[in-house]
């Protein structure tokens, strides 16, 4: 198998998941990072967006992990990576209604503010994470 | 002296007082062991975070955020004052506001924000009705926090306020929680160690090699330290139910201590007083009985 790196992604509430992995590939604010093994040490902030990493369990077989991060920053290092984002979801947890009523309202309450504005920026947050979401559920 | 009858009721009322105490005991305990898995779950966010943060301020030449410098000059101090939504525990609560007055005695233009209905319902008493305030209890704190840092971080950018002080409980102990008073913006490096020790210990080891950053450090900062200080507001949030819980826990079984003391005292009190009622009845019988013989 490939080298792999120490994954962790975690959130505020819990750690998501920690274990090894061979990529990991998330949304950084210049567009999309893929990070395999060996990474010189990098750090980024990341946008909401659906991120992916080939991980491998404890019985060696790999696997494909994906979740819909919001924002947050993912650090780099030649022996491993670490994400933190404010919330993370997998495909179970993701209640598509609810997210597609979500993005409905921060479309709505966008249009109501300054383009420049720090609620402009905070809906836009919360309309590119429902996106994650949906794209992660495949809608 | 009290009839039985009167002190049969007291202790029949203290003993259900002592009811409500021990299950208020109870369901403190299994609280705060809730609010104390919470705060440990957000440990590992933390130690990430302070090390990213560490990392970057290793690598920045000048750091140039406004959060790293002095605020306006002559402007009045931002004060976040958390305290719990509710009562019932003691000295907690007034120990926080205390602190918070004490504080506006020597800062009388101070801007409070308040965090909890207890702290809310202080600030109104000083006649700032219209100040910003959150409750503590909401169920998403990590957003609240977020709207907290939000708003004090306007504030602040925009001059309103010259420096962002927060005003909470610290944990020290099951039995011991003081309010603590820290200054979160502008970053210096003498807050206290263990928490900010993030941004002090930036000289220690440098030439840790040379870390790429995406799309700039001062862009990472500037998104970096924005959640440094909401996720400061969140772990102090968290700290505070916790040490909620822990003073309401010591409240309680104090409550429920001296409740027991009084109903045993008085139970003595109302069988002197049973046995003095019988003696007398007895006597008068005694009585009785020898005037009628003599």
């Amino acid at each position: 198998m490939a080298s792999a790196v120490a994954f962790k992604l975690i959130t505020p509430t819990e750690i998501v998941f920690e274990g090894e992995a061979e990529l990991v590939i998330a949304t950084g604010t210049e567009g999309e990072e893929g990070i395999l093994a060996h990474h010189a040490p990098f750090l980024t902030a990341l946008r909401p967006g659906v991120l992916r990493a080939n991980v491998s369990g404890s019985s060696g077989q790999t696997s494909r992990l994906e979740l819909a991060t919001s924002e947050g920053f993912m650090q780099a290092l030649p022996d491993r990576v670490t994400v933190i984002v404010d919330q993370a979801l997998r495909f179970e947890d993701v209640d598509v209604v609810q997210t597609r009523q979500q993005l409905s309202e921060a479309l709505e309450r966008q249009a109501h503010v300054a383009a420049q504005s720090p609620e402009f920026a905070r809906e836009q947050s919360a309309i590119d994470f429902a996106n994650a979401k949906l794209r992660l559920t495949g809608h | 002296m009290a009839s039985v009858r009167d002190l049969r009721d007291r202790i029949k009322s203290l003993k259900n007082t002592q009811q409500i105490t021990k299950a208020m005991k109870q369901v403190a305990a299994a609280k705060i062991r809730r609010a104390e898995a919470v705060q440990k779950q957000a440990r590992p966010y933390a130690d990430t975070l302070a090390e990213m943060l560490r990392d970057l301020l290793q690598n920045v030449r000048s750091v140039d955020h406004p959060f790293m410098k002095p605020g306006r000059a002559g402007a009045p101090s931002g004060v976040i004052l958390m305290t719990a939504d509710k009562g019932l525990a003691g000295a907690f609560n007034s120990n926080l506001v205390q602190t918070a007055e004490t504080f506006r005695r020597a800062h009388q233009d101070a801007v409070f924000y308040s965090v909890g209905i207890k702290a809310r319902n202080a600030i109104r008493r000083w006649g700032k009705a219209d100040h910003a305030t959150w409750v503590l209890g909401a169920p998403d704190k990590i957003r609240t926090a977020r709207e907290i840092s939000e708003r004090v971080s306007a504030d602040f950018t925009n001059g309103t306020i010259g420096e962002i002080v927060l005003i909470s409980p610290k944990l020290i102990s099951m039995m011991s929680q003081k309010p603590e008073r820290r200054t979160l913006v502008p970053i210096t490096g003498e807050q206290s160690p263990e928490r900010s020790g993030v941004l002090s210990e930036r000289s220690e080891s440098k030439g840790k090699g040379a870390v790429e950053f995406s799309p700039s450090p001062e862009f990472v900062l500037s998104r970096l330290i924005p959640k440094y200080l909401e996720f400061t507001i969140y772990s102090a949030m968290l700290e505070t139910d916790a040490a909620f819980f822990a003073a309401q826990l010591v409240a309680m079984s104090n409550a429920t201590d001296n409740a027991g003391k009084l109903i045993r005292d008085l139970t003595i009190v109302m069988n002197n007083a049973r046995q003095a009622a019988i003696t007398k009845e007895l006597l008068e019988i005694v009585a009785g009985a020898e005037a009628l013989a003599g």
